[in-house]
């Protein structure tokens, strides 16, 4: 009998998803000691691992090292989407501690579901193998499906867990699908050999099942990515699912997916690039036109927010299509800002919402200019930089992404961008019509800050003004971080 | 030190001013009495830059500018901070500060809600304001372009009446369209100059020399075009003034009116043109036949209008389309009066706009139908309205005429049948001036109207102003004087 | 002789998936899926991979259907109320008549062919199936295997949560 010779092992790679994984079991032995009325400690417990694991992240800064024989690699691209994620876990369990509260459903389950789906993103930003990256995906997927649903009280909860599961199965099948027709025409699921193998043997540029493989893959993360024409589970999941949840969803898990979304289709398909640009560049229009036209017509905010989001995965796909190192720079900078932004909207939302998700319209926003003036201030700041006006992280964003698809000469794609943008900004100047022109017919006096949301609108609004004031440094980052 | 950062504090000095507004919220009083001591003090001290004629800069200035700036801000994308200044520049900028005088006084009162935002938001208005009159990287100026929008949309917005909402948002979107594309050409031809140059920058002054391909160049001029036609604004681009205008509250028609539709005006001069010179000497029929058709079209409209607000507005439309001629003519003589005449606009309609507000918060109307016979009841508003109607309409010896006719007389060598076609429409203003004094200062009372006449603060504001419509028609040639060698050096480029 | 053996199974297979969906009563349903893995089991004893037959009848004919069956059962699902032949029938039968043929014409037009590796039938005869799973498990998709396990680990917690009675 052979004797198996296991291959060095070297965790050094995978060490934040090492550690960020212990803390969350540590989470879910701990809380059953926990009393329901103190489960905010678990928060801060969960916040402290993740401050630990983007320490262990920003280590690998500067220094690619791939483990597994190939399957991870831990370069700067993963580091910098690592971070994007950390930033998205903490902020959102931020804002979770007031609503959980509110909503009675203080379990605290929450957290530990919210780190693994941060690692199974981590997982999807080293992920060097199609296998690594899909059951990363499973992991995000999974633990989402059941934060979507975690409000088992609410009807639009559950519709949001279920409606997010089925079609989260059927676009995995997809996925999964595609990953195995391009291992049947390649011979291996590690993108780094599915690479050499396209280098040595470019005749598999006809064949067909490697294009079908690459098509479905596409198809797969744009689901993920909620790219028109595969968007329509996201608003009704983004409405349904507990607002510090759809914060979460809309910023990390999206970012998750065009992290993988780059790494593949750059990595394993270039002699595709004509194919793939070209598709993308067609998603790209939907993906912006149809999240915008439809946000126009929304009432309730959380909604609206959701089309928005999508729109901003085809503003996000207007660098890829460029797919110039300024195109994922500019991805890289876009999904950062967009979390800090995007979350800070919707931690303004946790604190006006009331229980049962009530006073989510548009509606309920008026007065708040008068009653609320810092709050409504920042939540002006959030829309403005989401709309692309400067001086916000939102407008720098922008302008870095247009450029690329300019300079990659897709002239037209930026006109039908900057078009967009201006159709985005009724919707979120509609808000602020709202918070300002509005007279008031309430008090907002049950908005109580709370420390937690507290620090974590101070964190999205300095980040959201300083990136978009003195971007320099971050810019930088985000271009020596587009090394795959 | 600040001597090297004069033009920085004069770009946020008003912004300065905002947040303390904002830090002492708690009291009206002292919100207005800040405000008017920062707008003062930003008179005073654009008024210090009319000393200060050599070049006295830390910074190697481009020709003709003797104020410049110029720090290292996103060098990633090879933008930098620039500021310059030059007689252009520096008449905008005092017409600025001294436009937000008027616009802190006429509102002192008018205002009863919501004070201190109302303070806060005019000065910030100021500060995106310069920052466009004075920024020379290109970056900068779209950022200071864009800024400006906002407060302008929440004093439309919360202080307006009528249909604010709906006038409030269209004109954010609509200038906020053009601008876009505007952004979409900055972009084209930073990455054109790039690509020739081997040096991404954003300024200007690097920018002018690239080599643009004449069909590329036609695009990306109409895009600037666009932009500034819009803000302008020229015909048929107009749509959204009158609404605005219209529903702002008096400060905000007075700024919007003298100093908003100047920024259009004055990109079309600093950038669209040096950039693009062969493009826009391409596009100049189409620019004349806009300015002359906007001329006639404001007056004729303007004519027919019941609001005394949308008249002022609609002549808004047609005087500015003078502005436009002379820069279309684009010699010496055209363009110096179109900067003139800007200035005189400025005042001007700034003027009527606050008379008309002053009329309104006496009676509660702007129809005209409501007024007659106000001569007779408060001598001292009449004097000045008819002064102002006067001005507007190009009365010899008041401020507009200097402008309009050095217009004309510049556009005529250049082109004569626009010229033409523009003195025609300059009988048409004097056809509703006319009718407007007539109505209501000396027709017959339709209503009996309780009115008092000019407060202290009132006929300070007005007399200010008649001050400068007087001054600038009477003895323009310093501040010609001025504009001469940057126009020189501007119609050179073409 | 293998073709056909292969068009028969996959004929079985096809049919079943579809009774599956269209079956009123859930039993039926049920039953036919069953019928679809074992045909599938079948087809992977034909492809050199008994182990994966196996395993397939054992988890997903075995415990999984056993598990969805008790549960028809126990909830006494009734035969499906729905009104069924409306026009989504129509337009879904539509959209995936044309992916068929869209799928048909797209593979027809370039080559087919995989990539061989280095497994083959006398390599699976000379080394044994499990071996060769056990070892690519613990070799190349070391990481992915112990990955699997935080997925079920949340999988769980998940589970838990959503249909636990009470917290």
């Amino acid at each position: 009998m052979e004797t198996i010779a296991i291959p060095a092992i070297n965790l050094a790679p995978i060490m934040p998803e090492i550690i960020l994984s212990c803390i969350a079991m540590l989470l879910l032995l701990v809380n059953v000691f926990v009393p329901s009325e103190s489960k905010g400690y678990l928060g801060v417990l969960s916040l402290v691992g993740l401050v630990a694991t983007a320490a262990s992240v920003v280590s690998g800064w500067g220094q690619p090292v791939a483990a597994f024989g190939g399957a991870v690699q831990l370069d700067n691209f993963a580091v910098f989407f690592k971070l994007i994620f950390i930033c998205s876990a903490a902020l959102a369990i931020l804002i979770s501690d007031k609503y959980v509260v509110r909503e009675e459903i203080n379990h605290g389950e929450l957290y530990p579901l919210i780190l693994f789906a941060t690692v199974g993103m981590m997982l999807m930003a080293c992920g060097m193998d199609l296998m690594v990256i899909f059951l990363g995906l499973e992991v995000l997927s999974i633990s989402l499906y059941v934060l979507a649903g975690f409000n088992r009280g609410s009807l639009k909860s559950n519709e949001a867990g279920l409606k997010y599961f089925l079609l989260g199965a059927f676009s995995t099948g997809f996925l999964l699908y595609g990953m195995a027709l391009t291992y049947g025409a390649t011979g291996s699921t590690k993108i780094g050999n599915i690479a050499g193998f396209v280098a040595t043997n470019p005749q598999v540029a006809t064949n067909s099942l490697f294009v079908v493989g690459m098509l479905l893959i596409a198809v797969g993360f744009s689901f993920k990515t909620a790219a028109a024409p595969f968007h329509m589970w996201t608003p009704d999941v983004y409405e349904g699912a507990p607002t510090p949840i759809t914060a979460f969803m809309s910023a990390g898990p999206k970012a998750a997916a065009f992290a993988a979304f780059i790494r593949v289709m750059i990595v394993a398909f270039p002699t595709l690039k004509h194919d793939w640009t070209d598709l993308l560049w067609i998603l790209a229009v939907l993906t912006m036109t149809v999240g915008n036209i439809i946000a126009l017509s929304q009432d309730n905010i959380k909604r609206m927010l959701a089309y928005s989001s999508i729109a901003h995965a085809g503003y996000a796909l207007v660098g890829f299509t460029a797919c110039n190192p300024e195109g994922v720079a500019g991805i890289l900078f876009y999904m950062l800002s967009y979390t800090f932004m995007n979350i800070g909207a919707f931690a303004v939302i946790v604190l006006i919402g009331k229980k049962g998700e009530a006073n989510g319209n548009v509606q309920d926003f008026a007065g708040l200019g008068q009653k609320r003036p810092l709050l409504a201030a920042i939540l002006c700041v959030f829309l403005f930089s989401l709309a692309g006006i400067p001086p916000t992280a939102g407008f720098v964003g922008k302008f870095y992404l247009f450029s690329a698809a300019i300079k990659s000469g897709y002239i037209w794609l930026a006109i039908i961008g900057v078009l967009n943008s201006a159709a985005s900004v009724y919707y979120y100047l509609r808000v602020m019509v709202y918070m300002y022109f509005k007279p008031s017919e309430e008090d907002f006096d049950w908005v109580g800050m709370t420390p937690a949301i507290a620090v974590c609108l101070l964190l999205c609004v300095a980040t959201t003004l300083v990136l978009g004031v003195v971007p320099g440094t971050v810019l930088e980052l985000a271009q020596k971080a587009v090394q795959f | 030190m600040i001597s090297h950062h004069l033009l920085t504090l004069l770009v946020f000095l008003p912004s300065l001013g905002a947040l303390l507004i904002l830090a002492v919220r708690k009291s009206d009083a002292l919100a207005r009495l800040v405000a008017l001591g920062f707008a003062v003090a930003e008179l005073v001290l654009s008024g210090y830059f009319f000393t200060l004629d050599t070049v006295h800069t830390l910074y190697p200035a481009p020709a003709g500018f003797f104020q410049y700036e110029n720090v290292h801000w996103i060098d990633f994308f090879g933008i930098r901070y620039t500021l310059g200044m030059d007689g252009i520049s520096l008449l905008m900028v005092a017409l600025t500060a001294f436009i937000t005088v008027i616009g802190v006084g006429v509102s002192w009162q008018g205002i009863k809600e919501r004070v201190p935002l109302h303070f806060a938001l005019l000065l910030l208005m100021e500060s995106g304001i310069l920052g466009v009159f004075l920024a020379l990287d290109l970056f900068l100026f779209y950022l200071f372009w864009e800024v400006m929008l906002i407060p302008m949309f929440f004093l439309i917005g919360i202080w307006g009446h009528g249909r604010r909402i709906y006038s409030a948002v269209k004109f954010f979107l609509y200038t906020f369209l053009g601008s876009l594309l505007m952004l979409v050409a900055i972009i084209t031809i930073f990455l054109m100059h790039g690509a020739q140059s081997g040096t991404y920058s954003f300024a200007l002054v690097d920018l002018i020399g690239t080599k643009v391909p004449y069909d590329v160049g036609l695009w990306l001029f109409a895009a600037f075009l666009l932009a500034f036609a819009i803000k302008f604004p020229l015909f048929p681009l107009h749509t959204w003034l009158p609404d605005a205008h219209t529903d702002a509250p008096t400060a905000g028609s007075v700024i919007l009116a003298s100093l908003l539709l100047k920024t259009g005006a004055y990109g079309l001069v600093r950038f669209g043109y040096p950039l693009f010179p062969d493009a826009a000497r391409a596009f100049t029929p189409l620019i004349y036949a806009a300015a002359v058709f906007g001329i006639s079209y404001g007056a004729w409209i303007a004519f027919a209008q019941k609001d005394m607000k949308r008249l002022v507005a609609y002549s808004s439309v047609s005087h500015m389309g003078f502005v436009a001629l002379g820069i279309a003519a684009w010699s010496p003589i055209a363009l110096s009066g179109a900067i003139l005449q800007m200035v005189n606009h400025g005042v001007t309609t700034g003027a009527l706009f606050a008379l008309v507000g002053m009329l309104d918060e006496r009676t509660h109307s702007r129809e005209i139908d409501t007024y007659g016979g106000v001569w007779g009841k408060v001598p001292a508003l009449s004097f000045f309205f008819l002064l102002f109607c006067m001005a507007s309409a190009g009365l010899p010896g008041l401020n507009n005429f200097v402008g309009e006719f050095l217009v004309l007389i510049g556009t005529f060598k250049v082109a004569p049948l626009p010229a033409g076609f523009a003195f025609l429409g300059m009988v048409l203003t004097l056809v509703y001036t006319v009718r407007l004094v007539q109505e209501i200062l000396f027709g017959k009372e339709r209503k009996p109207l309780v009115m008092h006449d000019l407060s202290l603060r009132e006929g300070g504001i007005l007399a200010v102003l008649a001050v400068g419509a007087v001054y600038l028609g009477v003895s323009p040639s310093p501040l010609l004087e001025l504009v001469k060698g940057p126009v020189a050096l501007l119609v050179g480029v073409k | 002789m293998e073709s056909i053996f292969f068009l028969i199974v996959a004929a079985v297979a096809v049919l079943s998936s579809i009774l599956v969906v269209t079956c009123k009563n859930p039993i039926n349903s049920a039953l036919s899926l069953v019928m679809t893995f074992f045909c599938l089991a079948t087809l992977y004893v034909t492809l050199d991979a008994p182990f994966m037959a196996v395993t397939q009848v054992m988890v997903y004919a075995g415990a999984i259907m056993v598990l969805i069956v008790f549960v028809i059962m126990l909830l006494n699902i009734r035969v499906e109320a729905v009104k069924r032949g409306s026009h989504a029938v129509f337009a879904g039968g539509a959209i995936g008549l044309f992916l068929l043929f869209q799928t048909v014409w797209f593979l027809g037009r370039g080559t087919l062919s995989g990539a061989t590796g280095t497994m083959d039938r006398a390599q699976v005869v000379k080394v044994g199936h499990i071996e060769l799973i056990g070892k690519a498990l613990f070799t190349d998709f070391l990481l992915p295997f112990e990955i699997t396990s935080i997925l079920l680990l949340a999988a769980i917690v998940g589970a838990v949560i959503l249909a636990k009675r009470k917290i």
